[in-house]
């Protein structure tokens, strides 16, 4: 025992780069997969001579990021023989499925990170992006946009994307406001006080779909939570900034979140100043939930599951726990948005109904399986 | 050297005042107590030493710094505390657990704990008995076991000052000894400054140089544990009685608490015991627990029998100490003898220097005084006087003396004496 101890700190770190590279192929070949799997069949080969030859040529996409990024491998694109190929399998690809899958793997990274930061925090296995009001002030918004019929392009945003993401932010920045109790945010009362706010909302936008009538598919739709409105750029270019900052700022206090996960007092004995800690990790679920619910709608399921699997099979430090929980986030919800587009034949189902279909069960085989030692 | 200095501090939750204009300061190599009954605030002081509770009144030094302008990660990096019990939530390993007390030494977010980090943690743990477990998940502790993983927690800071919160409410005996022992030694040889919560005085009593009685939240004594570990302040702060001795083996003060007694109804029998070296002892405590008017003698001075009737209170004759009774002792004695209504001789070992004491009490039964001797194995193992004893019990006997087996008997016996003479009064 003593002996193996000598290498007990590294554990994790020895085990960790395995999993993060085994979690790291799944994920391609996932994102691959999930651009092969949808109505019109392209093969594995199209696809690779297509991304091949795009990451050859400098006017990739009309999108807005990835041009900044030039031309790093201009000989690959000209090696490939992109001839054969016809133009609408290229729009559908670069167009249409690829935008897509890359909001699929922003948003499963977006809600895992925030589920991984809120169950930290919380120190509560009940928690996911959603407990503190971040669901209902997007429902309430978008509620108000479809059932206004206000939904519109303003400079290639939409309004709905907007409200959404206001919405939700504006909700989490109420509900911590209001549980301030002097200098300190207790999480007992952030919690409760979230739920009681949810509920209030939720009202709101129960009645909202009473009073909808024709506007009322859209509406359920979205409450659902579907990835179908991110084909196209604009989508991806508009939320990837706070994906990415909010994703380092994060792991940069993975140590703090460490020792808070234990408790508050205790993190304040250890030097962490856990309320400004906790209003920045707070800060960062919230953007990171508010900037992926506003284009996927209300997509259960990832942000409870994806953290605790990850946490069963790496160990509960953040600064492991995170960012595998984030890539295993978005190869889940690639993999289930793949499902959605399929799974109907023609039509589309909503990708929250898979995730929760198939999250579900698997959550309880996997808490049946490791009843002890997990949560006290 | 480290000196914290605590400059009367109110505390408060919401409008209930917790602590009153508390003072008191402490230095490097100290190792200072503090006791009180349950919400004396003896556990708010810590919280607000620890930075958890801003007093609303009055400052805290670390040295010369008030801590509540320091920087968190400063102060933890001098003062680590171990609370009463720590919840752990998530299946960290013990060693993880350990690792992050280096987190105030550790000023990069993203360094990973260094091989000097992992080697304080393993000294630490070494020290507190827990590197066995250390790839154990902590969630599969013992209560004990992950006690002593939080103090490992501490030392891995390696703090100065070291606050204690009942450190070792949940160890067993052996556990307790062995860490207060690795602590009081770290206040010895590494000279940190140690600030403990106790509820058990002679744990306090054993580790601390000084002590601090708080009561509702105020300081009522404070000093070297031998001025105020006095069963006067102890009355005062607890409400409970208790013996002050000395430990036989480390010689460090040693409470007995003595329960407190029921409201009994005032009786009238006046009962006055023969006893000695701590056989009378749980008899004065019952008799007085029931009413009874007690008196106690011949007894030596210093015995325990002897300092029990002080401390409830009995009127006793007195000899000097390791003295046989002389005559005028004796005479004492058969005073108060004649103002009893009966006398009981409990199974107390019989020298030449108090054998007549046995003599008295044959001079009562002669008298009409009934005598009820307490008897609990063969006389001849307490019986030092060649048998002289042994005749004297053997003729009250004879002479009608009543034999009780225990204090239950005795009290039945004196009950129905009491009720008689009541009647006959009456």
């Amino acid at each position: 025992m003593t002996a193996e101890g000598e290498t007990a700190p590294l554990r994790h770190v020895a085990h960790w780069k395995l999993y993060l590279l085994i979690a790291v192929l799944v994920f391609v070949v996932i994102f691959v997969l999930a651009l092969n799997i949808g109505y019109t069949p392209i093969s594995f080969g199209t696809i690779a001579k297509i991304l091949g030859k795009q990451l050859g040529m400098r006017e990739i996409l009309h999108g807005t990021i990835l041009r900044a990024i030039g031309d790093p491998f201009p000989f690959v694109g000209n090696l490939i023989d992109y001839s054969g190929i016809r133009q609408t399998t290229r729009t559908i690809i670069l167009q249409i499925r690829l935008p897509r899958v890359i909001c699929g793997a922003l948003v499963g990274t977006a809600l895992a990170t925030a589920g991984v930061i809120y169950q930290g925090i919380f120190r509560n296995p009940m928690a996911d992006p959603y407990v503190i009001g971040a669901m209902s002030g997007a429902s309430l918004g978008s509620a108000l946009v479809i059932v206004l019929g206000v939904g519109i392009d303003i400079l290639g945003v939409n309004t709905l994307q907007v409200f959404a993401f206001a919405g939700s932010l504006a909700t989490v920045f109420f509900v911590y406001t209001i549980s301030k109790s002097g200098s300190r945010v207790p999480v007992t009362l952030l919690l409760l006080t979230g739920i009681a706010v949810t509920y209030f909302q939720s009202a709101i936008v129960t009645f909202l779909q009473v009073i909808a009538s024709d506007k009322l598919h859209g509406l359920v739709f979205w409450l659902i939570g579907s990835l179908a409105p991110t084909e196209n750029w604009t989508r991806v270019g508009s939320i990837i900034p706070f994906i990415v900052v909010g994703v380092i700022i994060v792991y940069f206090y993975s140590r703090d979140l460490n020792i808070l996960a234990l408790g508050e007092d205790q993190a304040q004995y250890l030097g962490v100043e856990i309320e400004k800690v906790k209003r920045i990790l707070i800060a960062c679920g919230a953007l990171l939930t508010a900037a992926a619910v506003s284009v996927s709608g209300l997509i259960g399921f990832v942000g409870l599951i994806i953290p605790h699997l990850t946490r069963v099979v790496i160990g509960p430090d953040h600064r492991f726990l995170l960012p595998t929980a984030a890539i295993v986030g978005s190869s889940f919800l690639m993999i289930c948005d793949a499902v959605a587009r399929v799974v109907m034949g023609s039509g589309e189902a909503p990708v929250g109904v898979i995730t929760a279909f198939t999250g579900g069960p698997f959550f309880i085989y996997l808490l049946r399986r490791r009843k002890k030692g997990y949560y006290v | 050297m480290v000196h914290l200095d605590i400059e009367g501090i109110d505390c408060s939750y919401g409008s209930v005042n917790v602590l009153n204009d508390v003072t008191f300061e402490v230095n490097s190599g100290e190792f200072l107590g503090i006791l009180g009954p349950n919400g004396s605030g003896k556990t708010t002081l810590l919280k607000s030493i620890s930075r958890v509770l801003e007093p609303l009144k009055g400052t805290i030094f670390l040295d010369s710094s008030n801590i509540y302008e320091m920087k968190s990660v400063d102060v933890a990096k001098q003062m680590a505390v171990v609370p009463q019990s720590a919840p752990m939530s998530f299946d960290f390993t013990t060693l993880e657990v350990v690792l992050m007390g280096r987190h105030p030494h550790m000023p990069s977010r993203f360094k990973m704990e260094s091989k000097e980090d992992v080697a304080v943690a393993k000294r630490s743990m070494e020290l507190t008995n827990t590197w066995k477990f250390a790839d154990r998940p902590v969630t599969e502790l013992s209560g004990g076991e992950r006690q002593r993983v939080i103090i490992a927690r501490a030392l891995t800071q390696e703090p100065q000052v070291l606050l204690l919160d009942e450190p070792t409410t949940h160890l067993d005996i052996g556990n307790q000894l062995e860490i207060m022992d690795l602590i009081k030694d770290l206040c010895e040889t590494k000279k940190l400054l140690i600030v403990a919560v106790f509820h058990d005085f002679n744990l306090a009593a054993r580790y601390c140089d000084s002590i601090i009685l708080l009561k509702k939240g105020k300081i009522v004594a404070a000093g070297k544990a031998d001025e105020t570990l006095t069963s006067e302040n102890i009355k005062e702060v607890f409400g409970v009685d208790t013996l002050i001795k000395r430990h036989p083996v480390t010689g460090s003060l040693h409470v007995i608490p003595i329960s407190r007694p029921r409201n009994h109804k005032q009786k009238t029998l006046v009962v006055h015991l023969i006893c000695g070296g701590g056989t009378g002892s749980p008899v004065m405590k019952a008799l007085t627990d029931e009413g009874y008017n007690v008196t106690a003698g011949v007894l030596n001075l210093l015995d325990t029998d002897q300092e029990t009737a002080q401390l409830l209170k009995i009127a006793t004759t007195n000899e000097a100490p390791f003295s046989p009774i002389t005559d005028e002792a004796y005479n004492v004695n058969m005073q108060m003898i004649h103002k009893a209504n009966v006398v009981v001789v409990t199974p107390t070992q019989f020298g030449d220097g108090n054998i007549r004491n046995l003599d008295a009490a044959e001079t009562a039964l002669k008298e009409g005084i009934p005598t009820v001797l307490l008897e609990n194995g063969p006389i001849s193992d307490r019986d030092f006087t060649r048998g002289r004893a042994t005749n004297f019990l053997a003729k009250l006997k004879e002479e009608g003396a009543v034999t009780v087996k225990n204090i239950c008997e005795l009290l039945q016996f004196l009950e129905e004496l009491e009720t008689k003479n009541n009647s006959v009064s009456h």
